[in-house]
């Protein structure tokens, strides 16, 4: 057994970013665009539906409930599929694989972020609400003003491990025939047929430092922000 | 749009499918708990050359994508096999146990996919188990050593007991997740749910009907689970209050 690097320098800059600028934008490249585009619309839909989650009663919460149960029992692959299918169908365009995948990709983290916001919002007590109530702020003006600003510090691990799995799960475009990393990988493995160890190796490689990356980068911002809040909270009981 | 039924025949396909996906991922769930258990007592362990191991196996496991993995097994593996091995793989093996029982010789593809699935998912149910035995106070593990256990001991028969009762309704979760990442193996061409759903699909055009079942299943295999996971958690409160009134 020995390995073969020169296939992966030949191959590195389409790996890296497709066939741009002369064609499309491709590769990990395209993979880190389809992370971070899934990665904003999954927080914002991830925190209006575990808002809409906790402030909702009877059926409306029942319905919301039902519909996030639905996006979390079912594959990505199987969303994707669907997704592929039905946009460029509802829309009547030609709705790009990318498109289709990242709308997949949002939904289902959206899903599991809203499981996420509402037990951050569960978990601030009921004393702050009373306590902005009784300052006569409304329930919004509560929620903004008091309990979200708490809720999101502590939601930010989950937060990071869902954009974690954001990256792994952008590798399923490949199955739509979306030119990204895993998807150009095969493209260069079944091209140059004998090395497919070292190509999978490098790609996983790729992959692992965007994933862990964005693990220590979110490490690194948690530890900037705690020593302020722990002086003020420090302050607030000493005095 | 919604158009007929399904004919019976495209049906079958499916729910072959769907014996395929619940094949494997009982195979995968019980492989993974078993090595993620070893997993586990590695990673806290309090040697160095068994927890770094186990620190690097998560880290690389769970930072790269299922599907390289899956690629990696079936097209890497396979090239850095001695010559010859692939083919005996893919060749039909039976081993006949008594009269009326005999096994098949897996095919490479459910290798790979076993393989794979099993290795990845138990980098997520190591880490369900350890912070189980986290829930497990110190108090347990000193009481254990202060009876004469040795540390393997206080493991198998004090901590290891309590951690998967504690770690069970996690455990469940990733249950389902196995459940919904077996889909990734069509990639390799495991004919599972999400595969045959796509060769009903092409082969009827009724992309409705056959993406529709195809995700029922899915759905009704997870609320089983779900449906499971309530009921166990039910017996397990019922089983302390009661033993607590004793």
């Amino acid at each position: 057994m020995s390995m073969q690097f020169s296939v992966l320098t030949d191959n590195l800059p389409y790996l890296l970013r497709g066939a741009y600028p002369d064609g499309p934008l491709g590769g990990a490249a395209l993979t880190v665009l389809l992370s971070v585009g899934s990665a904003l619309a999954s927080a914002i839909l991830g925190l209006l539906l575990g808002i809409g989650l906790s402030m909702s009663r009877g059926l409306l919460n029942f319905l919301l409930a039902a519909l996030i149960g639905f996006f979390r029992a079912i594959p990505v692959l199987m969303l994707i599929f669907w997704t592929y299918f039905l946009l460029p169908m509802v829309f009547h365009v030609d709705v790009p694989g990318v498109l289709s995948v990242m709308c997949a990709l949002a939904l289902i983290g959206g899903a599991y972020l809203a499981h996420s916001v509402h037990a951050g919002i569960s978990g601030i007590g009921a004393g702050q609400w009373d306590a902005g109530l009784s300052l006569g702020m409304t329930r919004l003006a509560v929620l903004r003003h008091v309990v979200l600003p708490q809720a999101l510090q502590m939601m930010l691990p989950s937060f990071v491990n869902q954009w974690v799995t954001l990256i792994k799960d952008s590798s399923l475009a490949y199955i739509v025939g979306v030119g990204e990393l895993s998807f150009v990988a095969t493209q260069v493995n079944s091209r140059v047929m004998i090395y497919p160890a070292e190509i999978f190796m490098f790609i996983g490689l790729i992959y692992f430092l965007l994933c862990s990356g964005l693990g220590w980068f979110a490490h690194w911002v948690a530890g900037y922000f705690r020593p302020a809040q722990d002086k003020r909270l420090l302050q607030a009981t000493t005095t | 749009m919604l158009g007929q039924a399904l004919a019976p025949k495209y049906l079958g396909w499916l729910v072959d499918g769907l014996w395929m996906t619940l094949h494997v991922s009982a195979v995968v769930a019980l492989l993974s708990t078993l090595l993620g258990i070893v997993v586990a007592a590695a990673r806290s362990s309090q040697r160095r050359w068994l927890a770094l191991p186990a620190a690097a196996f998560l880290a690389v496991f769970r930072n790269t994508p299922l599907l390289v993995q899956l690629f990696f097994w079936y097209f890497g593996v396979s090239s850095l096999l001695p010559e010859g091995s692939v083919e005996w793989l893919n060749a039909v093996h039976t081993l006949a146990l008594g009269s009326y029982l005999t096994l098949n010789w897996p095919s490479f593809e459910l290798l790979c996919a076993v393989i794979g699935l099993s290795l990845y998912s138990a980098a997520y149910v190591s880490e369900e188990i350890r912070a189980g035995m986290r829930g497990v106070v110190a108090a347990q593990q000193l009481a254990g050593a202060a009876l004469g256990l040795t540390r393997w001991q206080v493991l198998r028969y004090v901590i290891l007991p309590q951690a998967v009762r504690i770690a069970l309704p996690p455990l469940l979760g990733q249950y389902m997740n196995i459940i919904k990442n077996t889909s990734l193996t069509m990639a390799i061409g495991l004919a599972e749910l999400s595969y045959t759903s796509r060769q009903v699909e092409a082969q009827t055009f009724k992309t409705f009907q056959a993406f529709g079942v195809a995700t029922l299943f899915y759905i009704a295999l997870i609320a089983v689970l779900e449906m499971l996971g309530q009921l166990l958690q039910r017996r397990q409160r019922l089983a302390v209050t009661g033993s607590t009134r004793r």
